[in-house]
């Protein structure tokens, strides 16, 4: 088996390409020069676009027979994954976070934003892959480097902006304390601080804090259209726990949840739970923490 | 300007139930408009308020997508297009069914959400855009039409990127690109008098993607809830690992 892989994005990359090594024969296709994770061959473009990329994948896909073609979700991903279906006539498969070919093809992804999850069997040869698929790692194998040189794109671009970024990576934290509407205000953000410093986590939160309200950057956003995080301990202060977050914690060891709401959903999707206000619970439990 | 926007209409997800082996109960569900198709017909119609001409929408759906097209109508889209026949979440057919309409009507424009609520696919952009030979540009937060230029500002994941783009193009839009407008009961009254245009479609289904099954994720949660106070300790505890 061989397959083709593309990403613009190097973090995903990685984890697809650990994920397929030793299953299959890997070639990449990236702007990144991601060399020690396993795959054959590493065609590095730079500056591409959906239509100079789709262009070269095609030619690279009809060259070398691959059986499989894996997109990482990334918002270029989803285009040329868009586009490749229709020029190759190949139905594409979105979002999976789960391959298996034993002697067909079984995918998993989410479906309804998250409340189930479909187990299909396809003949399909597309793929878009969900970020957080599975863990990077490197090997011993070293991939040999190929500069693509694309074609001309149709496309300019006039101005690009780096996002906010607030440090460090929340999908490698350990313990995570999370944050949702029920904080109240940004200000309020150093009343958790004192948790988060005892238990030297990362802070995260919900789509409204990070996005609507920019009470956190966009790269703190844990859920479906987040980041998927994998720590020991999330803990979620004022977060409902609608569906579309959960589907970011699922890989969470153990999730405790601090909310004044009884029936919060959160509480049928935690370990630990406690009904209150989370501007009473969280100083006792920071002295808690402190006294032992 | 004529804009075509591009509406699904999906099941009420918060209204699905489980049944005892935790598999979706898909039958007989509410039906809403899909939250990113929303935010598609607020950017169209404020386009239209801004630059002038008309919206038109398509909705690839059942009978049933009148509510939707007329929650469409209520916003400011002026005509629209129901064709029946939608079955399931497959995004070949639909861009199929989609683009034989879109070639029938002028356009200068096409938007689209980047990613509907219940599957996710995020790849209808793509299929339409290469099947329609358009330009396309994705998860739009900002739109300036400028004669037939278009710029547009795009989220993506580390950056944001503004590009430059000739008309026509198909540009998906994200959800923070605006809130939805809640049109008030005159025009709520009005859109239900208007004009439907309901059609039927040609293009065949093909049987090949098995479902093994759909269900719940697994929840193997220990749901121990402390009330009134307690819990602190015990919470506590249970962090100390961590130092
Ligand atoms: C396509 C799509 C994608 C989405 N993707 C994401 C995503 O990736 N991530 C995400 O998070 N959301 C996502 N959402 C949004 C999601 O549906 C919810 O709206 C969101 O998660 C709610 O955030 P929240 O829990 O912070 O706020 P709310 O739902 O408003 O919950 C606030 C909670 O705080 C509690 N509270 C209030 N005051 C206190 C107090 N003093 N002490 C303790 N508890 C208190 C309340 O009881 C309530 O339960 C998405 C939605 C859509 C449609
Ligand atoms: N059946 C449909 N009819 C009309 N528009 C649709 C349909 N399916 C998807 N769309 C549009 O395409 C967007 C993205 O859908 P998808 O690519 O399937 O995630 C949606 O937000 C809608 O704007």
């Amino acid at each position: 088996m061989r397959c083709l892989i593309f990403s613009d994005d190097a973090d995903n990359l990685k984890e697809i390409i650990s994920y397929f090594y030793k299953k299959m024969d890997i070639d990449v296709f990236c702007n990144s020069e991601v060399l020690d994770y396993g795959a054959n061959n590493v065609y590095k473009y730079n500056d591409g676009f959906s239509d100079n990329i789709s262009e070269y994948l095609i030619e690279l896909y009809n060259k070398n027979k691959y059986d499989y073609i894996f997109i990482s979700s990334t918002n270029l991903g989803r285009q040329i994954a868009g586009i490749l279906s229709d020029k190759l006539n190949e139905k594409c498969m979105p979002e999976i976070f789960s391959f298996e070919n034993d002697y067909k093809v079984v995918t998993k992804r989410f479906f309804y934003g998250g409340k189930s999850v479909l187990t299909e069997e396809t003949d399909f040869k597309i793929f878009t892959v969900a970020p957080g698929i599975y863990e990077a790692k490197k090997v011993d194998k070293r991939s040999n480097l190929i500069d693509a040189k694309l074609k001309n794109s149709r496309y300019k671009i006039l101005s690009k902006k780096k996002k906010n970024t607030g440090g460090n990576d929340i999908t490698k934290a350990k313990v995570i304390v999370s944050i949702g509407r029920g904080l109240g205000s940004k200000e309020n953000i150093e009343k958790v601080m004192p948790l988060v410093d005892a238990l030297h986590g990362e802070i995260a939160g919900s789509r409204p804090v990070c996005l609507d309200y920019k009470w956190l950057s966009e790269d703190k956003q844990v859920g479906l259209s987040g980041k998927k995080v994998k720590p020991d301990f999330y803990i979620a202060l004022g977060i409902s726990g609608q569906i579309q977050h959960l589907a970011g914690i699922r890989n969470a060891k153990t999730i405790i949840a601090i909310n004044k709401d009884k029936n919060a959903p959160i509480f049928e999707e935690c370990d630990y739970g406690i009904v209150g206000d989370l501007f009473t619970v969280v100083p006792k439990l920071v002295d808690k923490l402190k006294n032992n | 300007m004529d804009i075509i926007v591009l509406i699904k209409q999906t099941v009420d997800m918060d209204q699905i139930r489980l049944n005892e082996n935790n598999e979706v109960i898909a039958e007989d569900l509410p039906l809403k408009t899909d939250v990113l198709s929303k935010n598609a017909i607020e950017t169209a119609v404020q386009l239209k308020e801004k630059y002038g001409g008309k919206v038109t929408g398509i909705i690839f759906g059942t009978e049933k997508a009148t509510s939707s097209m007329k929650e469409a109508y209520a916003m400011g889209v002026d005509d629209g297009y129901i064709i029946k026949g939608y079955k399931k979440s497959d995004p070949i057919i639909t861009s199929k069914v989609l683009s034989n309409k879109i070639k029938e009507i002028k356009n200068d424009l096409i938007i689209l959400g980047n990613q509907s609520s219940d599957s996710y696919s995020g790849l209808l952009a793509g299929l339409l855009a290469s099947e329609l030979d358009m330009n396309l540009l994705s998860n739009a937060i900002k739109i300036d039409v400028d004669g037939d230029n278009v710029n547009v500002t795009m989220e993506a994941e580390k950056e944001e990127i503004t590009m430059e783009s000739k008309l026509p193009a198909i540009i998906s839009v994200a959800q923070e690109i605006n809130e939805p407008r809640l049109p008030n009961v005159m025009k709520i009254m009005a859109a239900g008098k208007k004009n439907i245009n309901i059609e039927e479609t040609d293009v065949k289904y093909e049987n090949d993607d098995k479902i093994l099954s759909d269900k719940a994720p697994e929840n193997k949660r220990k749901k121990i809830i402390y009330e009134d106070g307690n819990g602190i300790d015990e919470i506590a505890k249970i962090l100390k690992v961590v130092k």
